[in-house]
C-alpha cells in the first residue's frame, strides 16, 4: 500500500468517523389542524445524497435514525391533508420536528372515510372491546343519534315510541344502570335528560365510542357492563355548519354548530346550538288501543298517538384560547339546554292513554377545559374538564278527567264522561294532581395527566368527581309535606391509574390500569323532636371499592390482531338502594354491597384485506360478563306483604355470555357494506337455581350499504344511497316456558325487520348538502319493549351547509 | 393467495353461524286431549312458573284441566309446565271459576291488557276457548285490579280499590312549619262486572272515613279487597286493610297498635251507603291476599284475618251485618300453635274447610315460611293439621289461591317448590284425604290451587 494509499483510506476512515460522529436521529410528531393525529402518513426524509422513507405510527410520531447533519427535506403525504414539506435542519444528535396538516378542503368523501377509520383505528387498537361511531355521515342524514348507536354492533336500544321518548340501553345484555353514558367523560347524570342522546345532534358529536365490559381508566365510573362516551367537536379549526331538517309527524330539527378562532392570538369562540321539535302523532293499533262505550264494551281502532309532542332546545356557547404556547385548548362556557316531552302512556299502551301528562327538564351549566401537551416537560399532558351547575326536573299530571284513544274525553259505562278515581292521568294510590319537582345542584369534574416515559411507556391518571344535591317537592302536596322531604346528596370519586405499553414496534400495546371508586351519600330528613322542634337526622355512608383490569392488542400477522381485555367491575349501589325512597316505600340497607362483574372480552381482527378494488374486515368478539350481588327486590312473604315497604338486597348470580361480529366491506371508492351480528344469553342463578332472563332482545343483526356515485346532474356533485336493515330476534316477555304450552305469543315480541332508505347529494364545492330518508320503508310495526308500538314509515328531508368542515 | 383462503374460510364460519341461528325455532304443540264422563267435573290446576326467584311465580301463570276422576287417580300425573295454557296477565293471574268448573274467569293483572276481563270455557288440558268479549275495569279501579268473583250463580264480579289523601291544616297561614296533620281521605271505588254478558253492572266511588279518634291518630284505610255479598243479598262486604301515619310528622309509622278487624259494609247492588264495622275479637287486616278471604255459610259471612298479634281468627258477621263478637275462633288455640296466619281457605257447604296455614314454628323454606293445611269446622271452632298430606321447608303457600269444590269435597295441590307433588282430596265430612294425581314441576316453581 501506497503513502498515498494509506492516507486517502486514512482519510476515508477520518471522514467516516466524523460522518458517523456527526449523525443525529430525526424525531416528529404530525397532527393535523384540528389537533388530531396523523397516524400512518407517509413521511420522506430527502437531503443531497440520501432518501428515507418511514410512516408515522398511531401516536403521529416517526423518527428517522442516524441522519448525517445536514440540511433536509422532510415531506409527508397523508390521504386527509395536503402534503406539505418542511425544512430540517440536523444539528444535534437528536433534533425534533413538528408538522401540522391542513386538512384538504376538497376532500371528497373516500378521504373522509380514511381518516375517520384512522382515528377509529388508533381507539380500537388499544386492545378493548370498542366501537368507535362515526358521526360524520349521518350528521349530514336525518339520524338520531340514537339511531346511530342502535346500528353497533352489541348495542341495543330500547326505546318507549318517537322522538325524545324514554331509552335504555343495553350492551351485550347488560342494561339500565349497568351502562354509564358521559359526555366528554363527564357522567350524563350531570346533564340531566334535557342534554342527552334524544336531544344532541349527531354534527355536534364529533364521535361516539362504546366500551363493552371492559372500561378503560379515564372514563372513570362505575360501569359494571360498559360505558358509552360522547366526544363533542374538538377541532380548533375555524368553521361552521348550519343544518335544518323536516319530516313526518311534524318533525323539525335543526342545529349549528361554528367555531372562530383568531389566528394571531389564537382566541377562540365556540358555539353550538340546536332545536328540536316533534308532535309524534304517528298511528298505533292493535292491543289496547281501543275506544270504550256503553257498559265498557270495547271497539278496537287505528288511533294518532295525541299527547306525545317534544321539544328541546340547547346550546353550548365557550370563549378561550387555543393552540397558543400556555394551552392546546383553555376555554370557558355555558351549557344550556331545556326539553319538553309529553307522555301518552305508562310503561305499557294501556287502555288508558294519558293526557296533558308531560316530563320538563333543564339545565344550566358552566363549563371550563383545559388541555395542553407536553406542559413543563416533553410527553407530560394534562386535561381538566369541569362543569358546575343546576338541573331541573318537573313531572306534572293534573288532569283528572279520562281520555279515550281517539284524542277525545272518554265515557264511562254509562255513557257520561268520568274522571279517574285516583285524580291524575297516572294511576296511583295517593289521591290528586301532581307537580313534582326534582332540583339538583351537580357538578363534575375530570382531571387526567398522563405521561409519556419514551415511545413505549406511558402513565395515565385520572379522576373523576361527580356530585349531586337533590331535592324533591310536590307543589300540590300540602307545604307540610315539603317541609318533611328529605334531601339527598352523593359524591363520587373515582380515581383510576393506568400503564400502557407500546412494544415491537406497534404490533403489542398493552393497558393495566387500576380503579379505586369511594362514593359518600348523605341522606337528610327533617323530623319533629320531643320538644315539637323540626330537627334534620342525618344519616350518611361512605362506601369505598377497587377494580382492576387490563387490554391488549397483538398483531399476530399484519392482518390479524388479537384484541383482550379483562375488568372486575363495579356498580355502586344508588342512593334509593342504600337510603331508601319514602314516596316508594322504600326502606334503607345501609349494609347493602356494590354489584361486581368479572368481565371478559377476547376479539380478533382479519383485515384489511385488499384484493384489487375490494377491502375488507372482519372482526369478532367473544364476551362473558359474570355478575355477583345483584342489586334486587326480595320476594313479597306473608311477613312483609302488609309491611308497605320494601329494601334492596344483594342477591344471586348473573351471567351474560355470547359473541359479537362484524364485516365490513368496500369495492372501490363507490360502494360501503357494513353488516354486524349479535348473540348472547343471559341468566340469573338466585338461591341455586338458574333460570334465562326474559324481556331481553339476545339476538340482533344490522345491515347498512352506501352507493356513491359522483358527477350527477352537476360536475363535482356527489350523490349517496343509504340502506339500513335493522333485524331482532324474537323474544319474550316470559321467562322460556315448556315444550308444549299454549299462549305463549301473548307475551312474545315477534321477529321485527326493519328497514331504511336514503340519499344525500353534495352539490359541486360541498358547500350544500341535501339529504332525504324514508323511515321503516314498509310500515312495520316495530316494538322494543311488549306492544308499546314505535314510529311507522316515515319522510324526512335535510338541508345542511358548510364552510370548512371541521 | 392465503390471505385470501383465510378470509373464505372466515367469510363461510360467518355465513355458517347465521345459518344456525336461523334455523332454531319451530313451533309445533302436540296437543294432549283429556277425557271427562257426563257425571264428572273439570279440575282445573294452576302453577305459577318462577321469574328469577324460586318461589317468586312471576314467571307465568299455567293452567290445565282433568277430570275430577284422574284428579282423584294416583297413578295419572299432569305437567303443566310443559303443556299448561298461559294465561294472559303480566303478573300472576288471580282467577276465578264457576262453582260447576266449566268455565274460567280472569283479569289480567297489570301490564298493558291489566284490568281486562276474559272468559275461557274448559275443555280439559291446555284447551281453554275464549269466550264473550273483553271487558275493561281499568279506567274505574285501575290496571291491577283486586276482584273476586261473588256467589251468586257466576252472574257478578267485583272489583274495588281505594286512592288515599292526606289533609293538612295550614292554619290559613303560608308558614309551613305550623301545620299540622288532621287526617287521610280514603275513597273507596267499587265496580261490578256482568260476568254473563261482560259488561260494567255499576260503579261507585265514597269515601271511607274511620272515627275521628283513630283519624286523629293517623289511621286509615289503605288497602280493600274481597268483596263478598251476604245472605240477603243487600249487602257487600269488603276486607280492609289499616295504615298509619305519624300524626306529627305526616310519614309512615310502622310502631302503632294494631286496630281490631275491619269491614266495609254497604248496600247491593246499588253499592251506596258505606260503613265501617270492627271486631272487638280479631285484630288486623281482613283484606287477604290473593285467594278468597270470606265466605257465606248458613247466612253468615266467616272471614279470616291476618297480621292478627294473637294470631289469626275465623270472624262471624251475622245476618244484621255486624260482627258477632260472641262468636271466637281463634286458630292459635284451635291449632295448638303460635302466630297461625291464614294464606288461604275454603269451606264446603256442610261449614267444615280446608285451611292453608304457617304459624312461628313454620320452617324458612327456599320461598319463605313453610305452610301447612288443616281441615276446620265452623260451627265446632276446631282445626286440625291434615297429617295425610306430606310438608317440608319448600312448602310454599302464600300465593295459594284456589280450592275447587264438588259437594263436600275439596281439591287442592300440593308440591314443595321446585318438586313433584301430588292433588288431594279431602272429605271434609269424614276428613278422609286422597292422594290424587301427581303433578310435575319444575325448578323453582309451585303449584297455587285448583279451581
Amino acid at each position: 500500500m501506497s503513502p498515498i494509499q494509506r492516507y486517502s483510506s486514512f482519510l476515508l476512515f477520518l471522514v467516516s468517523y466524523v460522518l458517523v460522529a456527526q449523525n443525529g436521529n430525526l424525531k416528529g410528531f404530525a397532527k393535523f389542524d384540528n389537533d388530531e393525529l396523523v397516524l400512518g402518513a407517509y413521511v420522506a426524509l430527502k437531503g443531497h445524497d440520501l432518501k428515507r422513507e418511514t410512516s408515522t405510527n398511531i401516536d403521529g410520531h416517526f423518527i428517522f435514525k442516524n441522519i448525517p447533519y445536514g440540511t433536509y427535506e422532510v415531506s409527508i403525504h397523508s390521504l386527509n391533508a395536503k402534503p406539505k414539506t418542511v425544512e430540517a435542519v440536523i444539528s444535534s444528535s437528536e433534533q425534533t420536528v413538528n408538522i401540522t396538516l391542513q386538512i384538504t378542503e376538497h376532500q371528497d368523501l373516500q378521504e373522509i372515510l380514511v381518516q375517520t377509520k384512522t382515528e377509529k383505528r388508533k381507539i380500537e387498537d388499544e386492545g378493548f372491546a370498542v366501537n368507535v361511531v362515526q358521526t360524520k355521515e349521518a350528521s349530514i342524514r336525518n339520524i338520531q343519534t340514537n339511531e346511530l348507536l342502535n346500528t353497533t354492533v352489541g348495542v341495543k336500544i330500547r326505546q318507549n315510541g318517537g322522538l325524545g321518548s324514554n331509552v335504555q340501553y343495553s350492551l351485550n345484555g347488560l342494561s339500565g344502570s349497568a351502562v354509564r353514558i358521559f359526555i366528554d367523560g363527564i357522567p350524563i347524570s350531570v346533564y340531566g335528560s334535557s342534554f342527552s342522546l334524544n336531544s344532541i345532534p349527531p354534527s355536534m358529536i364529533k364521535r361516539i365510542e362504546v366500551y363493552k365490559g371492559v372500561v378503560p381508566g379515564h372514563l372513570a365510573d362505575d360501569a359494571l357492563g360498559g360505558a358509552i362516551n360522547i366526544v363533542l367537536q374538538n377541532s380548533t379549526k375555524t368553521n361552521f355548519n348550519a343544518s335544518v331538517s323536516y319530516g313526518s309527524f311534524n318533525t323539525f330539527q335543526t342545529s349549528a354548530n361554528g367555531l372562530y378562532r383568531f389566528e394571531k392570538s389564537g382566541f377562540t369562540v365556540k358555539a353550538s346550538a340546536f332545536h328540536n321539535y316533534s308532535d309524534n302523532d304517528y298511528k298505533v293499533w292493535g292491543g289496547q288501543v281501543k275506544v270504550t262505550g256503553l257498559g265498557g264494551q270495547q271497539t278496537p281502532i287505528t288511533a294518532r298517538r295525541f299527547n306525545d309532542a317534544y321539544r328541546s332546545t340547547g346550546g353550548m356557547a365557550q370563549i378561550g384560547f387555543t393552540d397558543v404556547k400556555w394551552a392546546d385548548q383553555f376555554l370557558v362556557g355555558f351549557t344550556g339546554s331545556d326539553d319538553y316531552k309529553e307522555i301518552q302512556h305508562g310503561a305499557f299502551m294501556t287502555i288508558m292513554p294519558y293526557k296533558n301528562r308531560y316530563m320538563e327538564s333543564d339545565a344550566m351549566l358552566a363549563n371550563v377545559t383545559y388541555q395542553k401537551e407536553d406542559l413543563f416537560t416533553e410527553g407530560l399532558n394534562l386535561n381538566v374538564h369541569g362543569l358546575y351547575g343546576k338541573r331541573n326536573r318537573v313531572v306534572s299530571d293534573t288532569l283528572a278527567w279520562a281520555y279515550s284513544w281517539n284524542g277525545e274525553r272518554a265515557i264511562d259505562y254509562q255513557g257520561n264522561e268520568y274522571e279517574y278515581s285516583w285524580g291524575s292521568q297516572q294511576e296511583k294510590i295517593e289521591f290528586g294532581p301532581t307537580l313534582n319537582h326534582i332540583d339538583r345542584n351537580v357538578a363534575s369534574i375530570r382531571t387526567g395527566v398522563s405521561y409519556a416515559i419514551n415511545e413505549y411507556h406511558r402513565i395515565l391518571l385520572n379522576h373523576v368527581y361527580s356530585g349531586i344535591n337533590r331535592e324533591d317537592r310536590d307543589e300540590f302536596a300540602a307545604s307540610f309535606e315539603n317541609t318533611f322531604a328529605g334531601t339527598r346528596d352523593l359524591h363520587k370519586n373515582i380515581i383510576s391509574a393506568t400503564y400502557e405499553l407500546n412494544a415491537f414496534d406497534g404490533k403489542l400495546q398493552a393497558n393495566v390500569f387500576g380503579k379505586h371508586y369511594q362514593q359518600k351519600t348523605v341522606n337528610i330528613d327533617p323530623f319533629v323532636n320531643d320538644n315539637n322542634e323540626v330537627e334534620d337526622e342525618i344519616i350518611s355512608a361512605n362506601t369505598k371499592n377497587k377494580g382492576y383490569g387490563f387490554a391488549l392488542s397483538y398483531a399476530v400477522l399484519p392482518n390479524m390482531t388479537l384484541l383482550t381485555s379483562a375488568e372486575k367491575a363495579i356498580r355502586l349501589p344508588n342512593e334509593t338502594e342504600v337510603f331508601g325512597n319514602d314516596g316508594d316505600n322504600v326502606v334503607a340497607n345501609p349494609s347493602i354491597r356494590p354489584e361486581q362483574s368479572n368481565n371478559y372480552n377476547l376479539g380478533f381482527r382479519f383485515g384489511t384485506f385488499s384484493l384489487k378494488n375490494h377491502a375488507f374486515t372482519i372482526s369478532t368478539n367473544l364476551f362473558t360478563r359474570n355478575i355477583k350481588d345483584r342489586i334486587g327486590l326480595p320476594l313479597e312473604t306473608s311477613l312483609n306483604v302488609n309491611d308497605e315497604i320494601i329494601l334492596y338486597e344483594n342477591q344471586g348470580h348473573g351471567k351474560s355470555q355470547g359473541f359479537d361480529a362484524q364485516l365490513n366491506y368496500t369495492y372501490k371508492n363507490n360502494l360501503a357494506f357494513n353488516f354486524n351480528m349479535s348473540r348472547f344469553n343471559l341468566t340469573v342463578v338466585n338461591r341455586g337455581v338458574e333460570v334465562d332472563v326474559p324481556n331481553t332482545p339476545f339476538f340482533t343483526m344490522n345491515g347498512n350499504l352506501r352507493y356513491s356515485l359522483k358527477n350527477i346532474i352537476k360536475k363535482n356533485s356527489q350523490l349517496n344511497l343509504f340502506y339500513t336493515m335493522y333485524f331482532t330476534g324474537e323474544f319474550s316477555y316470559l321467562v322460556p316456558q315448556g315444550t308444549n304450552t299454549v299462549g305463549d305469543e301473548f307475551f312474545k315480541v315477534p321477529q321485527q325487520l326493519a328497514q331504511d332508505f336514503g340519499l344525500s347529494y353534495s352539490f359541486p364545492k360541498n358547500r350544500f348538502v341535501m339529504s332525504f330518508d324514508v323511515k321503516n320503508i314498509f310500515d312495520k310495526p316495530l316494538y322494543d319493549n311488549l306492544r308499546v308500538q314505535k314510529p311507522g314509515k316515515a319522510f324526512y328531508l335535510k338541508l345542511n351547509y358548510f364552510i370548512n368542515k371541521p | 393467495m392465503k390471505n385470501r383462503f383465510f378470509n373464505l374460510t372466515t367469510l363461510s364460519l360467518v355465513l355458517s353461524s347465521l345459518l344456525l341461528t336461523f334455523s332454531c325455532s319451530d313451533d309445533s304443540n302436540d296437543i294432549i286431549e283429556e277425557e271427562k264422563e257426563e257425571s264428572s267435573r273439570w279440575i282445573t290446576v294452576a302453577a305459577a312458573r318462577m321469574g328469577d326467584n324460586p318461589g317468586d311465580g312471576n314467571g307465568g301463570t299455567l293452567i290445565y284441566s282433568i277430570s275430577s276422576e284422574d284428579a282423584k287417580d294416583p297413578t295419572k300425573s299432569i305437567a303443566p309446565f310443559d303443556n299448561g295454557f298461559i294465561v294472559p296477565s303480566n303478573r300472576t293471574a288471580r282467577l276465578q271459576a264457576s262453582e260447576d268448573g266449566s268455565t274460567i274467569f280472569n283479569i289480567s293483572y297489570a301490564g298493558d291488557t291489566g284490568g281486562n276481563y276474559s272468559k275461557y270455557t274448559v275443555n280439559g288440558g291446555q284447551n281453554f276457548t275464549p269466550t264473550g268479549s273483553e271487558v275493561s275495569i281499568a279506567p274505574y279501579v285501575g290496571s291491577a285490579p283486586r276482584w273476586i268473583k261473588l256467589f251468586d250463580g257466576d252472574k257478578t264480579g267485583s272489583a274495588v280499590y281505594v286512592s288515599t289523601e292526606k289533609i293538612y291544616d295550614d292554619k290559613g297561614t303560608e308558614d309551613e312549619t305550623d301545620d299540622t296533620y288532621l287526617r287521610t281521605e280514603a275513597t273507596m271505588g267499587v265496580v261490578t262486572l256482568d260476568l254473563e254478558n261482560s259488561l260494567i253492572k255499576n260503579f261507585q266511588e265514597q269515601s271511607i272515613p274511620l272515627s275521628s279518634e283513630e283519624e286523629a291518630n293517623g289511621y286509615y284505610i289503605s288497602r280493600i279487597d274481597m268483596p263478598t255479598l251476604n245472605a240477603a243479598g243487600n249487602k257487600l262486604y269488603i276486607g280492609a286493610r289499616l295504615s298509619k301515619v305519624d300524626p306529627t310528622t305526616g310519614e309512615t309509622d310502622r310502631e302503632g297498635d294494631v286496630l281490631g278487624s275491619k269491614t266495609i259494609v254497604l248496600d247491593y247492588p246499588s253499592l251506596l251507603n258505606p260503613t265501617i264495622i270492627s271486631s272487638t275479637v280479631g285484630y288486623g287486616n281482613t283484606n287477604g291476599y290473593r285467594s278468597i278471604n270470606a265466605f257465606l255459610y248458613n247466612g253468615s259471612v266467616y272471614q279470616a284475618n291476618q297480621g292478627d298479634p294473637n294470631g289469626s281468627h275465623i270472624l262471624k258477621i251475622d245476618a244484621n251485618n255486624q260482627y258477632d263478637n260472641d262468636y271466637v275462633f281463634n286458630l292459635d288455640d284451635a291449632l295448638g300453635v303460635t302466630g297461625a296466619y291464614v294464606l288461604a281457605w275454603r269451606p264446603a257447604a256442610n261449614g267444615k274447610a280446608v285451611l292453608a296455614y304457617r304459624h312461628d314454628g313454620s320452617a324458612e323454606g327456599v320461598a319463605g315460611q313453610q305452610g301447612f293445611f288443616a281441615l276446620i269446622d265452623l260451627e265446632a271452632k276446631t282445626a286440625t293439621k291434615i297429617d295425610e298430606i306430606p310438608y317440608e321447608a319448600d312448602f310454599y303457600l302464600f300465593q295459594y289461591q284456589g280450592f275447587a269444590v264438588d259437594g263436600n269435597e275439596i281439591y287442592l295441590t300440593q308440591a314443595p317448590v321446585g318438586k313433584n307433588g301430588n292433588i288431594y282430596v279431602i272429605d271434609t265430612e269424614t276428613g278422609a284425604v286422597t292422594k290424587g294425581a301427581e303433578l310435575i314441576n319444575v325448578e323453582g316453581s309451585h303449584f297455587i290451587g285448583t279451581w
